[in-house]
């Protein structure tokens, strides 16, 4: 009796703190979606059923923004596992300053997202930033190139700015895979005759895919969570308002928390269906 | 046996520890002397007083004063999500004139006495007065009041200040045409909340009316606004930059020296003295708004307030404080201090009389034309209708909506939340 209760109790606090922090949220936001639950009509929060749910889905605003996730979602997890995966290889080549280069390689990630779109903005000023200096003293443009009016040309600098931030995450982890592969399996590539592409496409690579869908499942979230880069870089306008920013604006600007939340569980559901699809690929057995 | 021991106590430890987080404090009891003797104030970095100021107001009522400095964009957060949970983020809080319709309607804020005498005095009043009841008192104002370069005026041969918004655009285009300056016109475009509000004084200062009495746009009077600004954009009379640099950024180019004519906060007027922040001193004008046949006979104000909130638990010294601080003679002080603009007239001309606030041009005078564009007050929907203003404006300066099809974006979103009032 004994050996069956000790397991649970010590498993009570970690239950507790998951319970309070995780499960109770995630069900609370449930059903603030259900209501309508303006904080402007204190005496109007009644059950609505789907309600918030058909209007965010029937509005246009709700289609512009998640195209916009999509975009940058496909934009960034593409910039930041092919860069990732190549800085990783980068880092693994043993030089004097290697540990150096791996902790300059690393600073972006610990620069605060906000911080790091007002750095950018800087670089993509649309009169004369640092980047339109450069084109223009290259020859490349005559005119500043307005960046940040655009809705293509400004989610492509948020991109850039978030695979700016998220390279080094996904080198680390992928220098970490690296670094875990045997050497003798390429010393016994050598002796079979095998050259550097065929080593890196059936050992290296294969080895390192479990790493990389480390890396693919956090850049993902990051990507769908992208909020302070696109208020750094274009403030709350629609241009380049994505899910997130969407679900600030109906719940902390225009204060209707029943729609909020509800928005809020679209953007969880988004992100918990490339959560299952990224940890099913980790499950794969790796052959080689 | 030992190991099992050791497990147990480190989860008792460990349950404990989160537990603690979750009592409260010993010394809470409501309404126990020592509380009701302190109360918090949140306030952005400008509206903090300094600790002489505070040491006085002890002195005087007995009551302590803890500051929360906190960004003026992070108060009105802080607010919503302490109220939504029904507690006070603090006694006493800043209380922007834009906030002023949700709160009242999410009942967040206790009503205060003021007297006729002060109604009288302080215009900026009306702002925070829903159905009779006062919300906040106005402690800095701002209200919009014109600027023009004289030097560079002179320079493209235009003697006379401007009269009419027409005057202006003329103005500029000719400062423009002989390339005394490139961009004349600072005003914001990009998507932001004085992008809205540059558009409320321009159709409320040409024409009087921004919005019917049932909360809809004035279209005559909006569309009128958004063609002038069209006009501006597309005769580049603005900085193309203005479309998406911050409002603020698109004001400082008149203390910059690259724009020649504002409508913009009071705060200009000290600024333009300030060698610190002006590149143009002694060459900037404050003078009263154009309007469509000549001078505006109205001008809007953006003051900030204090308020004391609903689930404060120290109502009585949270009011006290109010009062204190919004009196003539904190006004001076904090004038002295903060660079606050007072919110009494009396205390405004007392200043520019003295000398104390210097290149005041038509500041006093501007002042007594300080009415609300809103026939109902602040509506609750404020911050959804000024998104979608601000965005269908963003949207005209990029050239992807005319100024009627600007109109129209706003004017459906907007029909659409007066009508869900």
């Amino acid at each position: 009796m004994k050996k069956k209760i000790l397991p649970y109790l010590l498993l009570t606090p970690m239950i507790l703190i998951m319970g309070v922090l995780v499960f109770y949220p995630i069900a609370a936001t449930f059903s603030y979606s259900l209501k309508y639950w303006k904080l402007t009509a204190p005496n109007d929060i009644h059950f609505i059923g789907f309600d918030n749910y058909i209007n965010i889905l029937k509005s246009e605003s709700f289609w512009y923004s998640l195209q916009n996730t999509v975009f940058l979602l496909v934009l960034i997890l593409f910039g930041t596992t092919i860069l990732g995966v190549l800085l990783s290889l980068f880092l693994n080549i043993e030089v004097k300053f290697s540990g150096v280069l791996l902790a300059v390689a690393v600073l972006p990630w610990a620069l605060p997202p906000y911080v790091n779109g007002i750095l950018w903005r800087f670089i993509f000023y649309p009169g004369y930033g640092l980047m339109n200096k450069l084109l223009i003293g290259m020859g490349m443009v005559d005119q500043p190139v307005e960046w940040l009016n655009s809705r293509w040309t400004l989610l492509f600098v948020v991109s850039i700015v978030v695979i700016w931030r998220s390279i080094p995450f996904m080198a680390l982890v992928c220098l970490a895979g690296r670094q875990s592969i045997p050497h003798e399996l390429y010393e016994a590539a050598k002796i079979d005759g095998a050259n550097v592409p065929n080593i890196f496409r059936r050992i290296t690579f294969p080895l390192m895919l479990p790493f990389i869908g480390i890396g693919v499942t956090s850049t993902s979230v990051t990507a769908i969570n992208v909020f302070d880069e696109i208020v750094a870089l274009s403030g709350y306008s629609d241009l380049g308002k994505n899910i997130l920013v969407e679900s600030y604006l109906t719940t902390f600007s225009f204060l209707d928390f029943g729609k909020g939340s509800a928005v809020t569980y679209l953007v969880m559901f988004l992100a918990a269906i490339l959560g299952i699809f990224y940890l099913r690929s980790l499950n794969k057995e790796v052959e080689y | 046996m030992r190991k099992k021991l050791v497990s147990l106590l480190l989860v008792t430890a460990m349950s404990v520890t989160a537990l603690a987080g979750c009592g409260s404090k010993a010394d809470g009891t409501e309404g126990s002397k020592k509380e009701a003797q302190s109360i918090t104030f949140m306030a952005p970095d400008w509206a903090v007083p300094t600790d002489e100021q505070l040491d006085e107001f002890t002195k005087e009522t007995g009551i302590e004063v803890v500051v929360n400095e906190v960004g003026w964009d992070d108060i009105r957060e802080k607010m919503v999500t302490a109220a939504a949970g029904g507690q006070a983020v603090a006694d006493v809080v800043e209380v922007d004139w834009s906030w002023v319709g949700e709160f009242y309607a999410a009942d967040w804020l206790e009503p205060l006495e003021v007297s006729d005498e002060v109604k009288a005095d302080m215009p900026t009043l009306e702002t925070f007065t829903k159905d009779g009841k006062v919300l906040a008192i106005p402690y800095a104002n701002d209200y919009r009041l014109s600027y023009y370069n004289t030097e560079q005026f002179e320079k493209a041969g235009i003697t006379e200040e401007p009269q009419t918004w027409e005057d202006v655009l003329e103005a500029c285009r000719t400062l423009k045409s002989t390339g005394t300056v490139e961009h004349p016109f600072a005003i914001a475009l990009n998507a932001e909340e004085k992008t809205t509000t540059c558009l409320m004084w321009l159709a409320y200062t040409m024409n009087g009316v921004v919005y019917n009495e049932d909360g809809t746009l004035n279209e005559e009077s909006v569309t009128e606004a958004l063609k002038y600004m069209e006009t501006l954009i597309q005769e580049e009379l603005v900085d193309p930059a203005d479309k998406t640099s911050s409002g603020m950024d698109a004001y400082k180019r008149l203390t910059g020296g690259s724009a020649s004519f504002l409508t913009g906060p009071t705060s200009f007027v000290s600024r333009s003295t300030n060698p610190e922040e002006c590149s143009v001193v002694g060459q900037i004008t404050p003078i009263l708004t154009p309007g469509k046949e000549g001078k505006s006979e109205v001008t809007m104000a953006l003051p900030e307030a204090l308020g004391v909130t609903k689930f404060s638990k120290n109502k009585e010294a949270a009011k006290k404080f109010v009062e204190w601080y919004t009196s003539a003679d904190m006004q001076k002080k904090l004038n002295e201090t903060n660079s606050a603009i007072p919110t009494r007239n009396s205390v405004l001309e007392e200043l520019i009389n003295d000398d104390k606030i210097q290149n005041a041009g038509a500041m006093l005078e501007e002042a007594k034309l300080i009415s609300s564009p809103f026939p109902d007050g602040i509506p609750s929907y404020y911050a959804e209708m000024s998104n979608a203003m601000y965005n269908a404006i963003n949207k005209m300066a990029l050239g992807e909506l005319t100024a009627e099809e600007a109109f129209k974006e706003m004017d459906t979103k907007i029909t659409e939340l007066a009508g869900q009032k």
